[in-house]
């Protein structure tokens, strides 16, 4: 008897835990798959339902827009990595039916789209219709960006994402807009209080994280999967952009409280210095852009953008770092054909590097070149009557983009410690002596230079 | 289990039947039986593992978004309470005071007007609020002891919807010019008094238009050199339902700004009629290829919404508009300016003032300008307005003809709408254009290299208080270059409040300008009006015209022959560059712009009269003396006596920023 009802418990039990079991993996399934589909495709049963529901999103978002007539582009990561595979076939056959649904069916929670603003009209009419036609949306604005600077203007916010849910699929509308530096800008995806926090999974979005800055695309009309589709010319290229796209703002409202504090030279000396830093600048990043050499702002280039949000107009030079594995020969020629002749070169290219251009009116040019160890960068300094050696050494760092006098230019990301390296805690305080050698809070002695290594890394025109 | 089966029906039965084989054949096979109890053991053991594996992903995805919504994506003003809407409260206490110095009203116990200035406010206060909310509308003051005034108020009541509660209070003086029509207004709204009003009476009135009295005191003025005594009115006012303040127009997106706005703010006549609302968006005619369709507009504003309305109504119904591209700067934080730019759906941003006086003018030039080439870095032109200008029909035609004159022609500064000289009796060809060595500001284009590279660097800083036109019009600034205007100005200056500006200054100088109301008018010879083409047109026209008898008074309408349509030219003594002696006499006896020199370019100056072109050279500083026939002498006008010249120069400077 007690055998019996042992087994028959076990029986029971191993029964309901088969049971649920099987309820446990059917709902494991639906959950990832609604959470994470991508990353667990292996347990995807059938999923050309799905596949088909993300086209037919796609197909109906692109109806809805072009409906409208507003012109949006492909961005999405995901799908432009599988079309640059096979870019060339399908630039060659721009209207071919395709087989099979080989990009928008691809597994993934979004399909990106990009549009640039000044080519709508704001239309309240597109929202109407996209309920119409089952989409949820959703409309992330946030302020304007163009107009922080030295004026304190406040105007309406403006839209940077909308979210059009519909079924399980949703589209990421990312919203472009054109800034002084000739470049597109999109903002951060920043949700209000009131928001439906749960609407998508925000965190997976491409895009939104943080602002970046793009160069302005040049865009191609292409067919796949049987969608008519604008799409980036060269998806690659736009691909690597993206990997580094983070913009940083200036801290226009810091830079406001310093010129509170200190206020602003207004001489026509310092107008014309500001100018002429300017057009070098102007002139050096078009050189440097040219030559496809990564270039950011450097010490106190960085600093004035850094603290004033413009050039520091006792500065007397401008300055540009440069990661030594991007140097390049042609940059000495470049820089000459453009009009700026070599001023000095001291170091060599394994050793301590810098260069430095004549501008207009003794304005200077200055390009230091980084050097990257394990823990740190450093760059290296060197004086041309005793040979010395300095370094000068920064924390790592990653590069963003930024607008500055209307340009599109590289700074540190981590510019509070990399300003902080250079010019220690006091930078805030405006310092008109200053000695390269001695002044910055990093330097440090690097030993002389061999005497017979002169002739070579220490050049002065 | 075997005692388990009390009523075996046949089911059970062979269930029965099924187990007990299966059971045997168990207890028969020890092994099988083992393995089953393992394999139910595993199936456990597995259930338990996928079950806390599914516990721990679900608590990490949950974590995640949690973490994301705290960290990544939230906006930073998380903590800002919002504003909690007042409870609806029925009943609204209003609080009304009158007196000599001091008026006040309170709604609730909030103050809604409070005016103790001296030597300011004099007159009756008007505030209208909604009915259902009690927000306040409109806020006006008429100074009925000036001549008009009560004019203004009639115009003003009358534009009040009718519902709207309207509270009335005096400070001062307010019946020395009110009126019969104004008093029967007064009456018509309820007032008892209002017929009665004289000198010096105190008078407080609140009631609803064309509906109730909520309350009326009044003190009478015991003699012409006293004051009635300070009254305070308090009563209460009975809220009406929303639905009923409103209108009901059809719900579209325009009849919801319309709403949003009619709700707010009041004084804009029909555009809140609910019958026959006029109507907020224009559609103006296109125009064929608009070569101005892509400039920015900024139009530079400050807190005077009715001109703002005004001015974005004929802006709207310029042919060739593009609203997207036009961004109305406010100087201040100001709300009825805003909802005026947010009824015509069109973009604004505030500006936190800087500096004061002209200063602060000069910074928010430079603030507005500044944004619009950020808002619009595409932009090569920037077109600039301001809030107290009507625009011509023709105005984008005019700039859409002109404007590559300004993109190739670097000897010129901007182009311009309006001419200084242009007056009803001294403009006359819709399609003529001038290159004039003034900067005359009032509607204009900036060419964005202009302002990036050389002004907004130097642009003056607040501490300097300078007017921004004049800074432009200095030879540091200006370097020679000239600016185009046509002939009969394509805006209209209709501001008479302002910082520079007041009503007998408005009527000498404004009032009677010349305002193209031609549509699609074809501008005559644009080439003619580069550098040198100009010179070789003007040396063409000198050639020309017939020279006007010299003996003759210049003043006298007798000096130009009565003719029509034929080229006159006179000559005037100008020993140099610099001198404009006789000009400024005779600018003043034309009664033409004689504040300071406007108008000239190399001594030469071109007008109308009586519809005959009429030429002014200054011989011998003009490089055109050369045509003066050596019989003739240049005309010399004497300077008015010196304490005449002391009373001029005020009104110079007064009339510098207009």
């Amino acid at each position: 008897m007690q055998k019996i009802n042992r087994n028959v418990v076990l029986a029971l039990l191993s029964l309901t835990s088969l049971v649920f079991l099987l309820f446990q993996l059917c709902y494991y399934k639906f959950y990832l798959s609604q959470k994470n589909g991508a990353a667990f495709s292996k347990v995807r049963g059938s999923q050309s339902g799905q596949d088909s529901t993300r086209w037919h999103v796609v197909r109906k978002f692109l109806g809805l827009i072009s409906s409208h007539n507003i012109p949006v582009y492909l961005i999405d990561p995901l799908i432009l990595g599988l079309v640059d595979k096979d870019i060339e076939q399908i630039r060659s056959s721009p209207d071919g039916p395709s087989p099979e649904c080989k990009y928008f069916c691809a597994p993934r929670d979004f399909t990106t789209f990009a549009l640039l603003d000044k080519t709508w009209k704001h239309d309240v009419g597109l929202f109407r219709t996209a309920e119409k036609m089952g989409f949820q949306w959703l409309k992330i604005i946030n302020k304007d960006p163009r107009l922080d600077g030295m004026d304190d203007l406040s105007g309406m916010e403006i839209p940077l994402h909308y979210i059009f849910k519909l079924a399980s699929h949703a589209i990421h509308l990312v919203v472009f807009y054109e800034r002084s530096g000739n470049f597109l800008w999109h903002g951060p995806l920043r949700l209000k209080q009131h928001m439906d926090r749960k609407f998508v999974p925000f965190r997976k979005l491409h895009f939104g994280r943080y602002p970046g800055a793009y160069e302005k695309p040049e865009l191609l009309l292409v067919s796949i999967d049987d969608l008519k589709v604008q799409i980036p010319k060269n998806p690659s290229s736009f691909l690597e952009e993206m990997s580094h796209s983070r913009f940083l703002e200036c801290r226009y409202r810091e830079a406001r409280a310093f010129f509170q504090l200190y206020p602003d030279d207004a001489s026509v000396d310092a107008v014309e210095f500001r100018k002429k830093a300017k057009s070098l600048l102007h002139l050096a990043a078009l050189t440097l852009n040219n030559l496809g050499v990564k270039f950011w702002l450097s010490s106190g280039t960085c600093l004035g953008w850094y603290r004033q949000c413009n050039v520091i107009p006792h500065s007397k030079d401008v300055d540009l770092g440069i990661f030594i594995r991007d140097y390049k020969a042609d940059i000495i020629p470049a820089f000459q054909k453009a009009g700026l002749p070599l001023k000095h070169k001291f170091g060599k290219v394994e050793d301590s590097l810098e260069l430095s251009f004549q501008g207009e009116d003794d304005v200077k040019l200055d390009i230091f070149f980084f050097y990257e160890e394990d823990d740190h960068i450093w760059n290296g300094g060197t004086q041309a009557k005793s040979g010395k050696k300095f370094k000068y050494l920064f924390p790592k760092f990653t590069l963003c983009w930024t607008e500055f006098v209307e340009l599109k230019v590289h700074v540190p990301c981590e510019t509070l410690q990399y300003v902080e390296a250079n010019y220690g805690p006091e930078w805030k305080v405006p310092v008109k002596t200053w000695d390269w050698k001695s002044s910055p809070s990093n330097v440090q002695d690097n030993g002389v230079w061999p005497i017979d290594e002169w002739d070579n890394v220490i050049q002065i025109y | 289990m075997e005692e388990w089966k009390p009523n075996p029906p046949v089911k059970p039965h062979k269930k029965r039947s099924w187990y007990l084989a299966w059971k045997y054949k168990l207890m028969n096979q020890r092994a099988l039986r083992k393995l089953c109890q393992t394999g139910a053991v595993l199936f456990l053991l597995v259930t338990v593992i996928v079950n806390i594996k599914l516990i721990l992903d679900t608590r990490r995805a949950a974590y995640e978004e949690e973490e994301e919504s705290a960290q990544d994506y939230d906006d930073e003003m998380l903590n800002v309470e919002v504003p909690r809407h007042p409870v609806n409260k029925k009943v609204l206490d209003v609080e009304v005071y009158s007196s000599r110095s001091k008026v006040y009203v309170a709604v609730d116990g909030t103050t809604v007007l409070e005016d103790e200035a001296r030597e300011q406010g004099r007159g009756i206060h008007v505030i209208v609020l909604n009915q259902a909310t009690g927000h306040v509308m409109a806020k006006r003051v008429f100074d009925t002891y000036s001549p008009h005034e009560d004019e203004a108020m009639v115009l003003f009541l009358n534009m009040v919807a009718r519902g709207r509660i309207l509270i009335f209070t005096i400070k001062d003086e307010g019946s020395f010019h009110l009126k019969e029509t104004a008093k029967n207004v007064l009456k018509s709204l309820g007032s008892q008094v209002a017929p009665f009003l004289s000198w010096r009476d105190m008078w407080t009135f609140v009631g609803k238009k064309g509906g109730e009295v909520y309350g009326e005191k009044h003190a009478k003025s015991p003699a012409l050199s006293t004051w009635g005594d300070p009254v305070l009115l308090k009563t209460e006012v009975h809220l009406t339902s929303v639905e009923d303040a409103e209108c009901h127009w059809p719900d579209t997106e325009l009849n919801r700004r319309r709403k949003r706005f009619c709700s707010k703010v009041e004084g804009y006549g029909s555009v809140c009629s609910c019958k026959d609302p006029t109507p907020i968006e224009f559609n103006p005619d296109p125009l064929k290829d608009n070569k101005v369709f892509d400039v920015p507009v900024a139009v530079i504003a400050g807190n005077r919404p009715n001109y703002l309305y005004r001015m974005l109504r004929s802006l709207l119904s310029a042919q060739g508009v593009n609203p997207q591209m036009i961004t109305v700067f406010i100087d201040g934080y100001y709300e009825e300016p805003m909802d005026v730019v947010e009824l015509f759906g069109l973009s604004g941003i505030q500006h936190t003032p800087i500096s004061i006086k002209n200063a602060r003018v000069s910074q928010h030039y430079k603030a507005s300008l500044t944004a619009t080439f950020n808002l619009f870095p595409d932009a090569k032109f920037a077109v600039v307005l301001e809030e107290d200008l009507d625009i011509s029909v023709d105005f984008f035609s005019f700039l859409s003809q002109s404007i590559h004159l300004l993109e190739e022609d670097e000897s010129l500064y901007c182009i311009s709408a309006w001419n200084d000289q242009g007056y009803e009796h001294t403009a006359e060809d819709p399609s003529l254009l001038y290159r004039v060595e003034t900067m005359p500001g009032l509607g204009w284009v900036l060419r964005k290299s202009l302002y990036k590279d050389e002004l907004e660097p130097k642009w003056p800083t607040p501490e300097k208080l300078w007017d921004w036109d004049m800074w432009m019009r200095m030879p540091e600034q200006r370097k020679g270059r000239e600016c185009i205007i046509p002939d009969i100005s394509r805006s209209y200056h209709f501001g008479i409040v302002g910082l520079n500006m007041n009503g007998y200054f408005h009527e000498a100088y404004f009032k009677k300008h010349k305002f193209n109301t031609v549509p699609n008018v074809q501008l005559k010879n644009v080439e003619s009006l580069r550098k040198d083409n100009y010179e070789t047109e003007i040396h063409r026209l000198l050639g020309e015209a017939e020279v006007l008898d010299h003996s003759k008074n210049p003043c006298e309408d007798s000096f130009v022959p009565d003719t029509e349509g034929r080229v006159y030219v006179m000559f005037i003594r100008m020993e140099q560059e610099a001198d404009f002696t006789t000009w400024s006499q005779l600018a003043k006896c034309l009664h033409i712009w004689d504040l300071d020199v406007r108008g000239n370019h190399k001594g030469l100056w071109r007008l109308f009269r009586k519809k005959n072109h009429f030429l002014v050279v200054g011989v011998p500083a003009s490089p055109y003396s050369s045509k003066k026939p050596s019989s003739v002498t240049p005309i010399y006008m004497e300077p008015p006596a010196k304490e005449e010249g002391a009373v001029a120069v005020p009104a110079v400077a007064a009339a510098e920023q207009t």
